[in-house]
C-alpha cells in the first residue's frame, strides 16, 4: 500500500449532552465486568430468594417444572411470624413450631451478637493499641500470631475446639489441674449443656422457674417469657469464644492500620498539654478511630447474625435446640425439612434484620458524630 | 494459499473425529452412580462391584462420584434438573424424594424380589409403590461388656431379657472405674430413632397403619419414655456425652458404659478401634408383656426419573443388589449387612458368628425408619424435649404431648 487513502474522520460529539452520552456509555463499559458478576451473582439470586419465599417449593422438585411449586403469598412468612397461615378454603392451619423455632433461633441469634459483637471490638481495639506502641519487640509476630486464627477454616477451628471443650478434654483437666475441687464427675459439658447461662445464674440466686411466679409462662411468639430470658446455653456461649477469638484479629488489624494513619502531631501536642496515658485513649484515639469503629462494628454484626458453619459442625442445633440460628434455621427448613419456600422467607427476614441493624447503627454513629 | 489448505485439512479432520466419537458414543452408554463416602475398604468394594458390572456389561460405563455432604449435593442435582442416573436413597428420605416426582418407580424393574428381607422391601415403599432395591442394612441390637459382666458376677444377657432385666442390670453394673470415672450401666442416645423400639416394644405407635393419625399421644408412649428417661434420672445410664463420648460406639469401646444399642455399624469400629474389648451382642430385650421390636436403618438405589438411560440404570441398580453383586461385599464382611438373604448368610460367615447374629436375628421384626414428609419438625421437639428430661427439666408426659401435638399439625399441612 503505497496510496495513503484519506481515512473518514470521525465528527466529534457537537453538543454537550452527546458528549456527556458517549462518557456515560464509555463508563458503564469499563463497569461491565463488576456488573454483570455483581447481577448474576448477587441481584439474580436475591430477587430468585425473594420470589421463592412466596412460594412452596419443596427444593428438590426441578425448579423450572411446571409443578414444582404453587404460590403461596405471604404465607411462609405468616407461618414464621405468627404461628399459622388461612389456605385458600379460610381455614387456619398450624404451624407453631414454625414460630418457635424462628424465635428460638432469633433470640439464640441475638444473645450471640450481644455476647460476641461488644467483647470481639473491645478486644480488639485493646490488641492493636498494645501492638501500636513503639516499645514493644516482635510485633510481626503477634500480628501473625493473632491474625493466624482468622485465616484458617473455621470447620478446622472447630473441631480442634471440640477437642479442646468436649467433657474430658483438655480445658476441663486444665481447670481441673488449678482446681481440685473441679472433679471429673462434676465436669462442665461444655458441647452438650442446654442450660442457659442466666438462668443458671438467676438458680444461684434461688430463682428458678417454679418460684419465679405465673408471668413467666405467658407466652410471646410461641415461646414463655421464661425461656426468652434464659440467655445463652453453655454451649452456645461455647461457639460464642470460638468465633471471638477467630474474629479478634481481623478487626485488630483494621483497628491498627486505622491508628497508624493518626498523626503523630496530634499525640505529642496531646502530651505537652499533660495527658496522660488513658486520657490520650479516651479523648484522641476512640474518638479519631470512630469511623473504623463502625465499619468494625458493622462487619462483626453481619458476620455474628450469619454464624452457620461452626453451629453446624460442633453442635447442628443442639442441645435442646440452644444453637439454632437464623442461618442455621435456613439451612434445617431447606434441607432438611424439605421447605425451601420457608427457608427462603427465613433468609429474607435475615436480610431484613441485618438491613435494620446497620442503618440503625449507621444513624447513631452520625448523630454522636455530630454532637 | 497453503494455509488455507491446511486450515481446511484441519477443519475435515475434526469433523472426522467428532463423527467417529459421536458413533463410538452411540455404542457406549456413560451412567453415573452418586452416593455417600464411607470407610475407604467400603469404597473399594463398591469400585470392585462396579467393575465386575462393566465388565460383563461392555456397552455401559459407570462413572462412580462419592461426595461428602451427600444431602445437600443431590438435593441440588435434582432441583437444577441434573440428577445422576442411579443413586444412594436413605429410607428417611424416601417420602420426600418420591413426594417430590424425582424417583423411577421401581414396579417391574425390580428383580430378585424374593431374594429381599420383606421388612427392606416395605421400607422402599411409598403409597404403594416399591421404588427401590435395597442396598444394605443395620439393625440395633444390644452390646455388653462381657468382662463387667462377669465382674459384677452377673450372666450375659439373652433374647428373653425384658426391660426389668436390663434395669437391674444397668444399676448393678453402675460404679466408677479404676481412674475414679463414672461408668453407667446403658447408654441412652438423645434421638428419636434411639427411643422408638421402647415404642414399639410397649405396643405403641407414632402414627396410624395409613399415616393419617398421631398415635403418639398413648399409655405405651408415656410407660416406653420414663422406662427410657428413668433410668437416666436414677444415674445408671444417660447420653454419650455423660460419659465423655461423642456416639454410643465410643462410649463402650472406651469402657464408659457396660452396655449400649448400636446398629451393626459399630463391629467395625469396634474392632478397628478397641481390639483388646472382649464384647457380645444380643437382640434388644423386651417389654415385660413380651413385646419383641427393633430398628432397621437402610439405604436402596434409587433411579432418576428424569433419566437418559433408564434400562442400563435399573441394570445397574439390579446388580449391585443381586445375589452375585452383593455376595462380592458380604465377602468382605462390612459393618453394613448386604441385603439379599443369601448374601447376609455369607456376610455372617465373614463378620463372625459371634458379632453378627444378634444384629441379623432382629431382621424379621424390625420396624423402618421412615416418616412423612416434614417429620424433621417432629424429630427435632422430641430431641430436644429428651434432652431437657435427661436433665430434670422436662416431664416425659409433656414431652409426649408436645411432639403429638407437632405431628399432628405437620401432618395436617
Amino acid at each position: 500500500m503505497t496510496e495513503a487513502t484519506p481515512v473518514a474522520q470521525k465528527k466529534p460529539p457537537t453538543t454537550m449532552a452527546a458528549k456527556k452520552r458517549q462518557e456515560a456509555i464509555a463508563g458503564y463499559l469499563f463497569m461491565a465486568p463488576a456488573l454483570v458478576i455483581f447481577l448474576v451473582f448477587l441481584i439474580v439470586p436475591i430477587a430468585a430468594a425473594a420470589y421463592l419465599s412466596l412460594t412452596n417449593w419443596n427444593g428438590i422438585t426441578p425448579v423450572f417444572d411446571e409443578e414444582a411449586f404453587s404460590f403461596v403469598g405471604l404465607d411462609n412468612y405468616s407461618d414464621l411470624l405468627r404461628g399459622y397461615h388461612t389456605n385458600e378454603a379460610g381455614e387456619v392451619v398450624k404451624a407453631t413450631t414454625r414460630q418457635k423455632d424462628f424465635f428460638i433461633a432469633l433470640k439464640n441469634t441475638t444473645y450471640y451478637v450481644l455476647g460476641v459483637v461488644p467483647t470481639q471490638t473491645i478486644l480488639a481495639l485493646i490488641l492493636a493499641v498494645i501492638l501500636n506502641q513503639r516499645w514493644l519487640k516482635a510485633k510481626g509476630f503477634f500480628r501473625t500470631a493473632f491474625y493466624f486464627p482468622s485465616i484458617t477454616s473455621s470447620v478446622v477451628i472447630s473441631i480442634i475446639f471440640m477437642w479442646m471443650f468436649t467433657r474430658g478434654g483438655l480445658v476441663n483437666t486444665t481447670v481441673q489441674a488449678i482446681l481440685p475441687n473441679y472433679e471429673s464427675n462434676n465436669f462442665v459439658s461444655w458441647l452438650d449443656d442446654p442450660r442457659g447461662i442466666i438462668h443458671i445464674l438467676l438458680e444461684q440466686f434461688g430463682v428458678t422457674r417454679m418460684t419465679v411466679g405465673d408471668w413467666a409462662s405467658n407466652r410471646v411468639f410461641g415461646n414463655t417469657l421464661w425461656e426468652w430470658i434464659s440467655g445463652p446455653s453453655i454451649t452456645m456461649s461455647t461457639i460464642m469464644i470460638l468465633n471471638t477469638w477467630t474474629t479478634i484479629g481481623t478487626m485488630m488489624v483494621i483497628f491498627l492500620a486505622s491508628l497508624q494513619n493518626i498523626p503523630g502531631s496530634v499525640y505529642e501536642a496531646a502530651a505537652i498539654d499533660g495527658a496522660n496515658a488513658w486520657q490520650i485513649l479516651r479523648r484522641i484515639t476512640v474518638p479519631l478511630l470512630r469511623p473504623t469503629t463502625f465499619f468494625v462494628v458493622t462487619l462483626g454484626l453481619i458476620g455474628c447474625f450469619q454464624v452457620f458453619d461452626q453451629v453446624y459442625v460442633i453442635s447442628s442445633g443442639g442441645p435442646a435446640k440452644t444453637t439454632y440460628t437464623i442461618a442455621y434455621m435456613v439451612y434445617l427448613n431447606g434441607f432438611d425439612r424439605s421447605a425451601m419456600g420457608l427457608a427462603a422467607a427465613t433468609a429474607i427476614l435475615l436480610f431484613a434484620i441485618i438491613f435494620t441493624f446497620t442503618l440503625l447503627q449507621r444513624f447513631i454513629v452520625k448523630e454522636r458524630a455530630n454532637v | 494459499m497453503r494455509k488455507v489448505h491446511l486450515l481446511t485439512m484441519l477443519v475435515v479432520l475434526a469433523l472426522v473425529i467428532s463423527g467417529a466419537s459421536a458413533a463410538l458414543a452411540r455404542q457406549q452408554v456413560t451412567i453415573t452412580l452418586m452416593g455417600w463416602s464411607s470407610s475407604t475398604a467400603e469404597n473399594d468394594a463398591l469400585m470392585t462391584q462396579v467393575d465386575a458390572f462393566m465388565a460383563a456389561n461392555s456397552g455401559i460405563k459407570v462413572n462412580v462420584n462419592l461426595v461428602p455432604e451427600y444431602d445437600p449435593t443431590i438435593q441440588a442435582a435434582f432441583a437444577s434438573g441434573d440428577p445422576p442416573n442411579v443413586f444412594y436413597v436413605d429410607s428417611s428420605r424416601l417420602p420426600d424424594w418420591a413426594e417430590a416426582g424425582v424417583l423411577a418407580s421401581g414396579e417391574g424393574k425390580i428383580e430378585n424380589l424374593d431374594e429381599h428381607y420383606e421388612s427392606l422391601l416395605e421400607a422402599f415403599t411409598y403409597n404403594g409403590t416399591l421404588y427401590c432395591p435395597p442396598k444394605d442394612f443395620s439393625i440395633m441390637a444390644l452390646q455388653y461388656n462381657k468382662d463387667m459382666f462377669d465382674a459384677a458376677g452377673l450372666d450375659y444377657p439373652t433374647p428373653d431379657w425384658t426391660w426389668e432385666d436390663l434395669r437391674a442390670a444397668a444399676e448393678a453394673l453402675t460404679g466408677t472405674d479404676a481412674e475414679g470415672r463414672t461408668v453407667l450401666g446403658l447408654v441412652t442416645p438423645p434421638n428419636f430413632e434411639r427411643w422408638l423400639p421402647f415404642l414399639y416394644q410397649a405396643g405403641g405407635s407414632v402414627l396410624n397403619e395409613d399415616w393419617t393419625e398421631v398415635t403418639l399421644d398413648s399409655d405405651e408412649a408415656r410407660e416406653a419414655l420414663e422406662f427410657y428417661v428413668g433410668m437416666a434420672r436414677d444415674g445408671i445410664a444417660g447420653p454419650p456425652s455423660k460419659v465423655d463420648a461423642g456416639w454410643g460406639g465410643e462410649a463402650f469401646g472406651q469402657r464408659r458404659v457396660a452396655m449400649a444399642m448400636e446398629g451393626n455399624w459399630v463391629i467395625k469400629y469396634l474392632l478397628d478401634q478397641f481390639p483388646d474389648l472382649n464384647w457380645g451382642v444380643t437382640e434388644l430385650p423386651r417389654h415385660p408383656s413380651g413385646g419383641q421390636a427393633t430398628m432397621v436403618f437402610t439405604v436402596c438405589y434409587g433411579v432418576a426419573a428424569d433419566n437418559d438411560y433408564p434400562e442400563e440404570s435399573w441394570k445397574l441398580a439390579n446388580f449391585l443388589t443381586g445375589p452375585e453383586g452383593s455376595t462380592m461385599v458380604a465377602e468382605e464382611g462390612f459393618g453394613v449387612i448386604p441385603p439379599a438373604k443369601s448374601a447376609a448368610e455369607v456376610w455372617l460367615q465373614a463378620i463372625s458368628e459371634e458379632y453378627g447374629a444378634g444384629f441379623l436375628a432382629g431382621a424379621p421384626y424390625a420396624h423402618k425408619w421412615q416418616f412423612p414428609v416434614g417429620f424433621g419438625e417432629v424429630f427435632d421437639t422430641f430431641n430436644a424435649g429428651l434432652q431437657l428430661a435427661f436433665d430434670g427439666q422436662a416431664l416425659p408426659e409433656d414431652v409426649i404431648v408436645d411432639t403429638a401435638a407437632v405431628a399432628e399439625e405437620v401432618l395436617a399441612r
